[in-house]
């Protein structure tokens, strides 16, 4: 690649590129993200509408807190489990919409940790208290 | 404390620019497409069912790790490595390093770094960063994918270290104890792309090398079959551009960093085979690129009919192609 098809104006996300000199020498360059630059607007398009998505699922007892942050973090169940360190069979039972009451303090504190999310917003979450 | 003669420099791809940063830090002058090169750090994996990924995704480099060990088995450096049983030690001795002055490296999960903007922030074991120095309840972070060098709190440190999961990097540390004054170049470069040669075409395993590309190409099709809906399958999609172009790659699935490394390494050992390999390796990276605009292009535009995955299947039927040839070549060329 020419370093002239390289560039892309972006501040907020920097990338290196090999690319193409005009000696003819490949060496690295400083530029703007392509994807951050020209599709920014459309992941933040989609994310809003996936959250919102999951939100509903939840006021209608389609899925629980647990699930609307598995979803978003693209995390499996397995994952999940390996990272919370909670039995894969114990997070499926912690995902039926159902049981999210029944979720003890320590295990929630586990998601908590996994998802990077506070307990009372998980739990606000699920009570659909946020704005 | 800051460890103050330390050279922060972005890199393409976060180990290779660790390694690198760290190597030059202790005085062995090597460019992130030599280290990348010689560990043979150009491969290709699609994965279309595992247990730890939401959807089908595919890699463009060898194991996180491994080229630290090639680069060892090939130049003679020693890397000092060690990961931990608990924070509070994994802590202790990452404190104790940086109190002693030397730039340490570390594994993270990315998702917990609070510097990275929230789109990049993903659940990947994986990354690697260069801790320089700490200032009470905070780390100065030299990390290959930001223009300077960034503050991380302790806590969210010792969290990301600390992630649990696939490939979970516990604690793991490294950095260099020793570097040989020289290293028969001619030899690690002969050595270090070989085997990535074996690794793209010997592998008796479907989804690894160049069959791995192959399977990508007849798998893509399923796709739209796998996503909850259209806007998750424009959003897989165009994760084949991230993958590709954004990810720490250095463009084109690391075949741009590749070609510069056989450029570099036509120059050093002579051998002017290499040069016109690289040019290849360039045009093929090339179609990469294109493939992974064309990707964006039709996420963007929720185009996403079974023609346009026919015309993704073409397109990576065709890089297969090329780098099938390609590989085959230059492992001729080297002998």
């Amino acid at each position: 690649m020419k370093e002239k098809d390289g560039f892309s104006e972006c501040p907020e996300q920097q990338v290196i590129l090999y690319v193409e000199k005009e000696d003819g020498k490949y060496e690295a360059m400083q530029t703007g993200s392509f994807i951050s630059a020209n599709y920014l607007d459309d992941y933040f398009f989609k994310r809003n509408n996936l959250e919102k998505n999951l939100q509903s699922k939840i006021e209608k007892a389609e899925i629980n807190a647990i699930e609307y942050y598995l979803v978003l973090e693209d995390l499996t169940v397995s994952e999940l489990a390996a990272r919370a360190g909670i039995m894969k069979w114990v997070v499926r039972k912690h995902l039926k919409p159902g049981n999210f009451s029944k979720i003890r303090d320590d295990a929630m504190k586990k998601y908590s940790n996994v998802f990077n999310v506070p307990v009372e917003e998980i739990i606000k979450r699920q009570s659909g208290n946020r704005k | 404390m800051i460890i103050g003669n330390y050279h922060h420099k972005m890199a393409a791809h976060c180990e290779s620019g660790s390694i690198t940063s760290l190597l030059n830090h202790a005085g062995m002058k090597i460019t992130e497409p030599m280290v990348f090169g010689i560990s043979s750090g150009i491969f290709f994996a699609y994965f279309h069912k595992m247990k730890s990924f939401a959807f089908p995704t595919f890699i463009v480099r060898n194991k996180p790790g491994q080229m630290r060990k090639n680069l060892e088995k090939r130049t003679g450096v020693k890397f000092y490595s060690k990961d931990f049983k608990t924070p509070e030690a994994g802590q202790t001795a990452l404190d104790l390093l940086i109190s002693k002055g030397v730039p340490t490296a570390v594994q993270v999960d990315m998702f917990y770094l609070d510097y990275v903007p929230s789109w990049e922030r993903v659940h990947i074991n994986v990354h690697f960063l260069v801790v320089i120095g700490k200032e009470g309840d905070v780390y100065k972070v030299s990390d290959s994918y930001f223009p300077n060098p960034v503050d991380l709190p302790v806590s969210s440190m010792n969290k990301a270290r600390f992630a649990q999961g696939s490939m979970s990097p516990k604690g793991f540390i490294f950095y260099p104890e020793f570097v040989p004054r020289s290293f028969d170049y001619e030899k690690a470069i002969r050595r270090g792309i070989k085997k990535a040669c074996f690794y793209m075409l010997n592998l008796p395993i479907p989804f690894l090398g160049i069959k791995g590309i192959r399977m990508f190409a007849k798998k893509i099709n399923d796709w739209p079959s796998l996503a909850r809906d259209t806007e998750h399958l424009s959003h897989e999609v165009m994760k084949i551009n991230i993958l590709l172009e954004d990810q720490g790659t250095g463009g084109a699935g690391f075949r741009f960093m590749y070609a510069t490394f056989l450029q570099q390494a036509s120059e050093i050992i002579g051998n002017p085979g290499l040069k016109d390999m690289a040019r290849e390796l360039m045009e093929i990276g090339d179609g990469w690129r294109e493939l992974s605009l064309f990707a964006a292009r039709i996420g963007k535009n929720r185009d996403l009919g079974p023609e346009k995955f026919r015309q993704l299947s073409t397109l990576l039927y065709g890089r297969a192609d090329k780098e099938e040839e390609f590989f085959k070549r230059l492992s001729k060329t080297i002998k």
